[in-house]
């Protein structure tokens, strides 16, 4: 049941997307979330929903997946929009004592909440598209330039691979302690809380141990074929930019021209 | 000279402490290149130590391991050795570091900063050897023990060493994974002319060896073809090892007075020398 949950949510496949350098991913996808949230107007707000939209069509990933990575973020997507109904400036629509309804506060809820579930649709298109060991790669070539500060970049890397190689095998890990527990009679799903945490307790320990027992081994493992940090290292996958990198750049260019156009010539809906 | 040499080595964990155990004492052992040495031994008797000594992830505690003449205990010569005697552990989730096959088959070559165009033709070539290239772009949590196993084996031929140390490579497997193991081990013996150490428990993978060196309390007690090393079930016996199924049944059959003129190895051999006896019989009776 635990091993059902997968990490970064990779979905794999050939579309264009899965194809683009993931740095170049990273790069847009952060650089997109800011326009999302400086859109000042329906009209540029339009276009971003229009370019998520296209983000989210050109990956293949079926849109259900989508919808589903929405869920758990619904309550504070609906939470946000009725705090900033209330909190609007000017003139009330309806009022009740001290609350009150402006027209400026609905659309402040309107932007709001777009902004979110578009910010949640953006990193899925990153993370469907991208495997988690991709991903890593990416953050370790970006953040190379910092190496020559002194920061530990490789090592970083290094720990994020080996941690998402283990997730699984520890996940499994844990639920076979779980059930060699349960069936020693342990109790794991009544009670209270307190309870419950108390009960977990078990497993904990027993994991640990054997998550150190593994490293041990991995260090061995990994001293025995040379691993001496990421000095002399060599990649075999070299990553370069590709026709289909240049190509969505060139798209997201234009988007951002039509975008700057919009969100400065018109006036801005809502107010700051 | 022989390609990997064992001088006199003495090793204790703890060494620098008072509750310092001596687990080797003296071993004298000489590996040529090419050789298939399968190293036997029950449970304590310092074999995993032994494996863990050829490439100088341990360094004795007196005597000298010489790899291809490079002393281990050196400091310079650790990446050398290494570079030419890999190591297979016994549980293979815990070996493999990356993701996805073909990454973690990678990872050695990367480590020794081989150019990428070459790490991709070994990486292909090491994955094809073990038979796992349909699978270079599977996660490794998703395969069988066998499985797994061979592909910690394509880690260290990627990296091309010339010797392979397994320690109990099939001791978390199932039959079906040993026999995938074995098969592999014994192919990259004989197509590569890699020196393979096998270190068993097993009688009958020992059987499959060149050599047999049998170890007791942190010594080498006999050592030689597997055929005249199990000729001696009784001196086996007496140190409480095992010896193959087959053999054992054959020294059990001679206790009891059906005397066969050898000892088999397999259960093949067995067979046909129990067909035989019984064909003498018959003739004998009729």
């Amino acid at each position: 049941m635990i091993a059902d949950i997968t990490l970064g949510q990779f979905f794999p496949g050939h579309s264009m997307l899965h194809k683009t350098d993931p740095r170049v991913k990273i790069c847009l996808i952060i650089f997109h979330i800011v326009l999302i949230f400086t859109a000042g107007n329906f009209f540029s707000l339009g276009l971003v929903v229009l370019f998520t939209f296209l983000g989210m069509c050109v990956s293949k990933v079926p849109l259900k997946l989508y919808v589903k990575g929405l869920k758990p973020i619904l309550f504070i997507v609906v939470f946000t929009a009725v705090l900033n109904i209330f909190y609007g400036t000017g003139e009330p629509l309806v009022q009740w004592g001290w609350l009150k309804i402006t027209g400026n506060g609905i659309l402040n809820a309107l932007f709001v909440s777009v902004r979110i579930v578009l910010l949640i649709f953006t990193s899925s298109v990153l993370t469907f598209t991208t495997s988690p060991n991709q991903l890593t790669d990416a953050i370790e070539r970006l953040l190379k330039p910092l190496s020559k500060l002194h920061v530990p970049v490789h090592e970083f890397a290094m720990m994020m691979t080996i941690a998402l190689r283990f997730v699984p095998l520890l996940l499994e890990e844990t639920d076979k302690i779980m059930s060699a527990q349960k069936a020693r009679g342990a109790d794991m799903e009544s009670g209270g809380i307190l309870q419950r945490i108390k009960a977990l307790i078990p497993v904990l320990i027993p994991l640990f141990v054997s998550a150190f027992r593994r490293a041990y081994d991995l260090a061995t493992a990994m001293e025995s074929r040379c691993y001496h940090g990421g000095e002399g290292r060599t990649k075999m996958r070299v990553l370069k930019l590709g026709k289909q990198d240049v190509f969505i750049l060139g798209a997201v260019a234009l988007f951002l021209g039509a975008f700057l156009l919009l969100n400065l010539w018109l006036p801005p809906a809502i107010l700051r | 000279m022989a390609f990997l040499e064992v001088k006199q080595v003495r090793f204790s964990y703890d060494a620098q402490t008072a509750d310092a155990r001596e687990v080797l004492h003296g071993v004298d052992l000489e590996i040529e290149e090419g050789e298939f040495v399968a190293l036997l031994g029950h449970n304590g008797c310092g074999k995993s130590t032994m494996a863990k000594l050829f490439n100088g992830m341990l360094l004795p505690t007196a005597g000298k391991v010489l790899v291809g003449g490079l002393d281990t205990s050196l400091e310079e010569n650790q990446l050398p050795v290494r570079k030419q005697v890999g190591l297979v552990l016994q549980n293979p989730d815990n070996q493999l570091v990356a993701g996805i096959v073909e990454e973690d088959v990678a990872f050695g070559p990367e480590n020794l900063g081989v150019p990428p165009v070459e790490i991709r033709r070994r990486v292909d070539e090491a994955l094809k050897a073990v038979e796992m290239y349909e699978y270079r772009e599977h996660a490794p949590h998703k395969l069988s023990g066998g499985q797994k196993q061979r592909v910690a084996i394509a880690g260290i031929i990627a990296m091309e060493t010339k010797c392979i140390v397994l320690d109990e490579p099939t001791a978390m497997l199932d039959p079906k994974g040993r026999g995938e193991v074995m098969g592999t081990i014994q192919k990259l013996n004989r197509e590569k002319g890699i020196t393979i150490v096998l270190i068993t428990h097993y009688m009958d993978e020992a059987v499959q060896a060149g050599r047999v060196v049998v170890m007791d309390e942190g010594d080498i007690l006999t050592s030689g073809t597997p055929r005249q090393v199990f000729q001696q079930v009784e001196f086996l016996k007496r140190h409480s090892l095992d010896v193959p199924q087959a053999a054992e049944l054959v020294y059990r059959l001679g206790a009891s007075g059906v005397k066969l003129p050898e000892i088999p190895l397999n259960e093949e051999e067995c067979v046909a020398m129990l067909r035989r006896y019984l064909a003498g019989r018959a003739g004998a009776l009729s």
